[in-house]
């Protein structure tokens, strides 16, 4: 062994800035997230040059994953032009020289903050979702060392009694976002807080979905092709906003998650809230040629 | 003028050997490609000073030391590379624990794929059911995976031959027809 074998040449930056030892521990990581759907994997979670809070966790895995062929897109609420999401975006692209996209249908990375994009996934692609609390049985119990052992016990009888409770109180669930789900039978995980519409879309899905908390620390994922089952009782069935029958007033499309606007005489107008879907139908709508994607619902409705 | 972050080739090895590791363990059953053969790309993507390995072949225990890993009985590694299974093997591996089920080891090892014993894998990742011929193993393998491991409990296999890749993970049962 010669000091030459244990050096490397010199590098100006780390590609996609994360080092050496900081990708690996997260592949590590990663490898035991996806071997136990759903269960909170503790990993380090470098500093990276972001407030934690913003998305630092998926950004970490996105650029654990990121190679120069890799076309990422990343959307924040379901938009590709927030503040967020553009930054995300560039950051990615500057430190690991990868193409980026809007459209759903070319990308092969997709960042996301609290959406999952209503045209339907590919079985090549990945989601990483960013988590900002990736404990369901917070609400329940604070203790993470508590929740911890309820976790490995399966104990979620709390999480039911939490339902039961909003359902004597209000006439309905009240959960709005991050609707506590049962991942293979077996750990009940938040699917980060995208909004009751979208739970349906991670069961049984054809895409890998990475679910990581950089402030937390918690890394999970969601592998193709297991059971996600929204915590419901059986006569009490699931329910998904009512936006159905709601019409974006921008590109006309209609039955997706839309944004409500409120407008100055009380009333309010919707917007498509996956904006890179509305930018492509009212593309179309202009008379352009758009490759529009299969969309997970139909007509507003989850097809079973 | 603004330079191109490009990766180096060490990187873009690492790279697309993980790549290759996730899917196989996304996808159990589906064979992946991975960018070149043998086990020790394998070191290179996953192991550092963090680790403790369990490397019987000599050239690759040495590879692992270099990374800064400890060298260590099956039982206390948390990563195990092996050319060839031996029968004990599912019961020496660490498993992990109801409370920290990433304790799991991963097993790293050489197999033959498309002569040998057929298996039907079912679990998260398949969709619906999947065959698989997997050869190299010992006779009763499957079973004594069986055994040794209580879900969520349990260890990751990443089965190699030559530069193709089959992922089986705990979460998925195999059933030897």
């Amino acid at each position: 062994m010669t000091l030459q074998t244990l050096t490397k040449p010199w590098e100006p930056m780390s590609y996609g800035f994360l080092d050496g030892s900081a990708k690996r521990e997260i592949r590590r990581k990663m490898i035991k997230a996806i071997a136990v759907p759903g269960c909170q994997m503790p990993y380090a979670s470098r500093e990276v040059p972001m407030a934690r809070g913003w998305g630092t966790g998926g950004l970490q895995v996105s650029l654990t994953l990121v190679n120069p062929a890799m076309r990422v897109k990343v959307i924040d609420q379901g938009a590709d032009d927030s503040v967020n999401a553009a930054s995300i975006r560039r950051f990615i692209a500057r430190v690991a020289g990868t193409p980026t996209t809007m459209d759903t249908l070319e990308a092969d990375l997709i960042q996301s903050r609290h959406r999952i994009p209503e045209e339907v996934l590919r079985e090549d692609q990945v989601l990483v979702l960013q988590v900002p609390n990736p404990e369901p049985l917070r609400p329940v119990q604070p203790n993470m060392s508590i929740a911890r052992q309820m976790h490995a016990d399966a104990d979620y009888g709390r999480m039911w009694l939490q339902l039961y409770e909003q359902i004597v109180r209000s006439g309905r669930v009240m959960q709005g976002a991050s609707y506590p789900s049962l991942v293979h039978g077996r750990h009940v995980m938040t699917p980060s807080p995208i909004p009751r519409w979208d739970v349906p879309k991670l069961h049984m899905a054809k895409h890998l979905t990475i679910l990581s908390a950089g402030r937390e620390k918690r890394i999970f994922a969601v592998p193709p092709f297991t059971r996600v089952e929204p915590l419901v009782f059986s006569d009490v069935p699931y329910k998904v906003e009512d936006h159905a029958g709601l019409t974006c007033h921008r590109s006309g499309t209609r039955g997706f998650f839309m944004n409500e606007i409120p407008q100055d005489d009380g009333s309010s107008v919707f917007e498509v809230s996956d904006s890179e879907w509305g930018v492509k139908a009212i593309r179309r709508r202009d008379g352009e040629e758009v490759a529009l994607g299969e969309t997970w619902y139909k007509n507003g409705k989850m097809p079973s | 003028m603004r330079l191109q972050p490009v990766p180096s080739d060490f990187e873009a090895r690492c790279n697309a050997t993980f790549d290759a590791v996730m899917w196989a363990l996304a996808r159990p059953g589906v064979m992946r490609d991975l960018p070149q053969a043998g086990l020790a790309q394998v070191v290179e993507a996953l192991i550092d000073r963090e680790c403790a390995v369990h490397c019987p072949d000599e050239a690759l225990a040495m590879l692992a030391r270099r990374t800064g890993a400890e060298l260590v009985a099956p039982e206390a590694a948390d990563h195990v590379f092996a050319e060839t299974v031996t029968p004990e093997m599912p019961d020496r591996l660490a498993c992990g624990s109801d409370l920290h089920p990433e304790d799991g080891a991963t097993l790293v090892a050489g197999a033959v794929f498309g002569a040998g014993q057929r298996v039907c894998l079912t679990g998260p990742g398949v969709d619906g059911e999947v065959i698989v011929i997997i050869g190299g193993l010992p006779g009763d393998f499957w079973q004594r995976r069986a055994r040794a491991m209580r879900y969520p409990m349990g260890f990751e296999m990443l089965l190699v031959d030559g530069a193709r890749l089959i992922g089986v993970p705990r979460s998925t049962v195999v059933e030897v027809l």
